[in-house]
């Protein structure tokens, strides 16, 4: 009980800090506004990719270091397949923006879930009773999937020109014009949270996997194909990181070094929350967003230029020092 | 005494090695017919031809094993994973290169301090991040080692003070020790830095410490339930590692003369741990086979192509997707490496 209290604090702290530095930097409201709108839609994009990370953590034992992986191609197929040429052509196909970008979107998360299961089949399974290759082995599957993207789409990166409905559109607030697109990754974000916390709590498969990441061996004593779980699991998860860099492309275009960025920033919301936890995964994610882009606001015009890029790396690194089981997590 | 001449040839195949590569800038140089001096234009030795070439390679080939040994001595040995060992070979650089390049002091004394300071610098670093990673249990050092070394890397690269991603260049060395003046001094010194780490590590690994370190890799409670503070033995392992990865460091700095965020890259995490686990972790000479294969292969088939079905397909593109899948297949099908799959076969023939 005391250490829930702790949490609610911190997490209510770290909050009321990050919106007063952004408030104190900010000249307007409407600036205070982006500044808000851009952490949250990091921190969206940042739990899609953590979220799986967290979940097959606690599962599994496996740190999946090739997680970042999966949102950088997820960034491309929804770039490639949006746009004229390359490797998946739907121009012919789908003429009308909005229905491609479905597609575009679709056929990233369909390729992120082979490819997760793939690596899980195919190469995790083998090396159960080998926990320090499995961090290794995704660490060179991460490797390996930078380097076909290098390949298929040279180290070029690409900036989103296919434009379509939200994309295209603006609101204003505060006499300030918002991208309509951001604020509805932000929602499809909080729309998932509630929904995969639902999946968790409410149905069966839910259950089980919560109480797999309780205690793995009680749940295969009861007679549940545990392995079929983890293979559901991991599969799950990279769709959704996959899912998350095509939805992130339209704004951050695709490029080679988004795998590892995002995967930093995703371990960093990891620790944060506390390894495995779903709850502090969501909140961790927020934090976390915001905090970059408090950062990246921040350092505009001063010496500090590198401020946002190290700032999870930097929170990461409090966390452990502090209070290594983070927010949620259990202190065992 | 079948033993001991077993010893005795596998000690005289060793020194014969030695000796091969003590001769070899004077070999090369008469196969190809050229100076492993170089050039001599005026007072001043310029450095070129097929010796002073092939010295070069095996000076980087040095300088990879070194670094590979001591990430195996972490890895291999004490079963700690690091996925920032780069951390400690550019921090070395940087520190040799902002000692020389930033004081008023004499080129020697710089040189001096320099060297002293950065190899300080890096155990101390490898001390800190292991007093703060290693009580908690898992993978949060790995995870620790990984963001540290990407923060330094990003840190670096956008320091004012270090001239961000341009790096600085390091002019005046000693004429003993610069490359551009005597390619073949420095040979010698990183032929001696390697041999010597190889000693090192192996008097280290077969001591009573040593021993403590295979048991902590092979159970660590066990280990710490037998009564020794595994805690401290990890700290030592990182420490040494940290600071002979930092030796690496300087004498790759050296080799080229120029200081820059490159050298804090994943590159050079992913370097020794390609080398060790494909050479064989755990044995003393699979890191260093590694080093040789990798570092040959990527020397000749940088410019390499290869005519598959009237497509030609530029080797040197996707060399290092080759190598991540030579990775995986490595860690599925032969996790003991070349070296620790070729000892399980000899010992099996000697059963049967």
């Amino acid at each position: 009980m005391r250490a829930q209290r702790f949490s609610l604090l911190a997490i209510v702290g770290i909050l009321l800090f990050l919106v007063g530095v952004a408030f104190v930097n900010s000249n307007s409201p409407g600036d205070f506004g982006i500044t808000l709108l851009s952490g949250l839609f990091q921190g969206m994009l940042l739990f899609l990719v953590a979220s799986g990370l967290s979940i097959v953590f606690g599962l599994m034992d496996v740190l999946n270091l090739a997680q970042g992986s999966y949102f950088m191609v997820g960034a491309y197929i929804a770039y490639d397949a949006q746009h004229p040429g390359g490797v998946i052509d739907l121009m012919g196909a789908l003429p009308d923006p909005n229905v491609r970008f479905i597609a575009a979107v679709a056929i990233a998360v369909a390729s992120g879930a082979l490819l997760g299961y793939m690596l899980e089949r195919g190469l995790l399974r083998p090396l159960y009773s080998r926990p320090i290759f499995q961090l290794v082995l995704t660490f060179g599957v991460s490797l390996i999937a930078l380097e076909a993207v290098k390949f298929i789409w040279t180290t070029t990166p690409y900036s989103w020109t296919e434009l379509f409905g939200v994309r295209e559109t603006f609101f204003e607030l505060f006499g300030q014009r918002f991208s309509t697109y951001r604020l509805f990754v932000v929602a499809i974000g909080g729309v998932l949270i509630v929904a995969i916390g639902v999946l968790l709590q409410r149905t069966r498969i839910g259950i089980i996997i919560r109480a797999g990441v309780e205690d793995r061996e009680m749940v295969q004593a009861l007679g549940i194909n545990v392995r079929a779980v983890f293979t559901l699991v991991f599969t799950f998860g990279c769709a959704i990181a996959a899912f998350g860099g095509a939805i992130a492309a339209p704004f951050l275009g695709a490029s080679t070094t988004l795998g590892s960025v995002f995967l930093l920033q995703a371990i960093s919301v990891v620790v944060l929350g506390g390894m495995g936890s779903y709850a502090g995964t969501a909140v961790g994610s927020v934090l976390v967003g915001l905090s970059i882009a408090v950062a990246q606001d921040t350092a505009i015009g001063t010496s500090f230029a590198a401020l946002p890029s190290i700032t999870p790396m930097l929170l990461l690194v409090l966390v452990l020092l502090v209070r290594p089981s983070g927010l949620f997590g259990n202190t065992r | 005494m079948q033993n001991f001449v077993r010893v005795v040839q596998s000690r005289w195949l060793a020194l014969l090695l030695l000796a091969v590569l003590i001769l070899f800038p004077f070999i090369v140089g008469v196969l190809t017919d050229s100076s492993p001096f170089g050039v001599a234009r005026g007072d001043r030795m310029i450095m070129r031809g097929g010796s002073v070439r092939w010295q070069s390679v095996l000076i980087e080939v040095y300088i990879l094993a070194m670094l590979a040994m001591s990430y195996n001595l972490l890895f291999g040995f004490t079963g700690v994973i690091s996925f920032g060992h780069a951390l400690f070979f550019g921090t070395a650089g940087y520190v040799l290169g902002l000692m020389l390049e930033y004081t008023a002091l004499d080129t020697g004394w710089a040189l001096a301090i320099g060297v002293v300071a950065a190899i300080g610098v890096c155990g101390l670093l490898g001390l800190v991040i292991g007093l703060v990673t290693l009580r908690l249990k898992g993978v949060y050092f790995t995870i620790f080692t990984l963001a540290v070394a990407e923060m330094a890397f990003i840190f670096f690269g956008r320091w004012s003070v270090t001239r961000a991603e341009d790096g600085f260049a390091i002019s005046d060395l000693p004429v003993w020790l610069d490359p551009s003046q005597s390619r073949i001094g420095f040979y010698y010194i990183t032929l001696a830095a390697a041999v010597a780490t190889f000693l090192f590590i192996r008097r280290l690994v077969n001591s009573p410490t040593g021993a403590v370190f295979k048991a902590i890799r092979e159970n660590e409670d066990r280990a710490q339930s037998m009564g020794y503070n595994i805690i401290n033995y990890k700290l030592l392992s990182i420490v040494i590692a940290g600071m002979l990865a930092g030796a690496a460091g300087l004498l790759h700095v050296i080799l080229n003369k120029k200081v820059g965020p490159e050298i804090l890259g994943v590159a050079y995490t992913v370097d020794p741990l390609l080398m060790t686990i494909i050479g064989g972790i755990g044995t003393f000479t699979g890191p260093v086979i590694g080093a040789v294969s990798l570092h040959f292969l990527d020397v000749f088939l940088r410019d390499a192509t290869l005519v598959l079905g009237g497509v030609t397909i530029d080797i040197g593109n996707i060399w290092a997707l080759l190598l991540g899948v030579i990775f995986v297949a490595v860690v599925i099908v032969f996790p003991l490496g070349m070296i620790g799959t070729w000892q399980r076969w000899r010992t099996r023939q000697r059963k049967r």
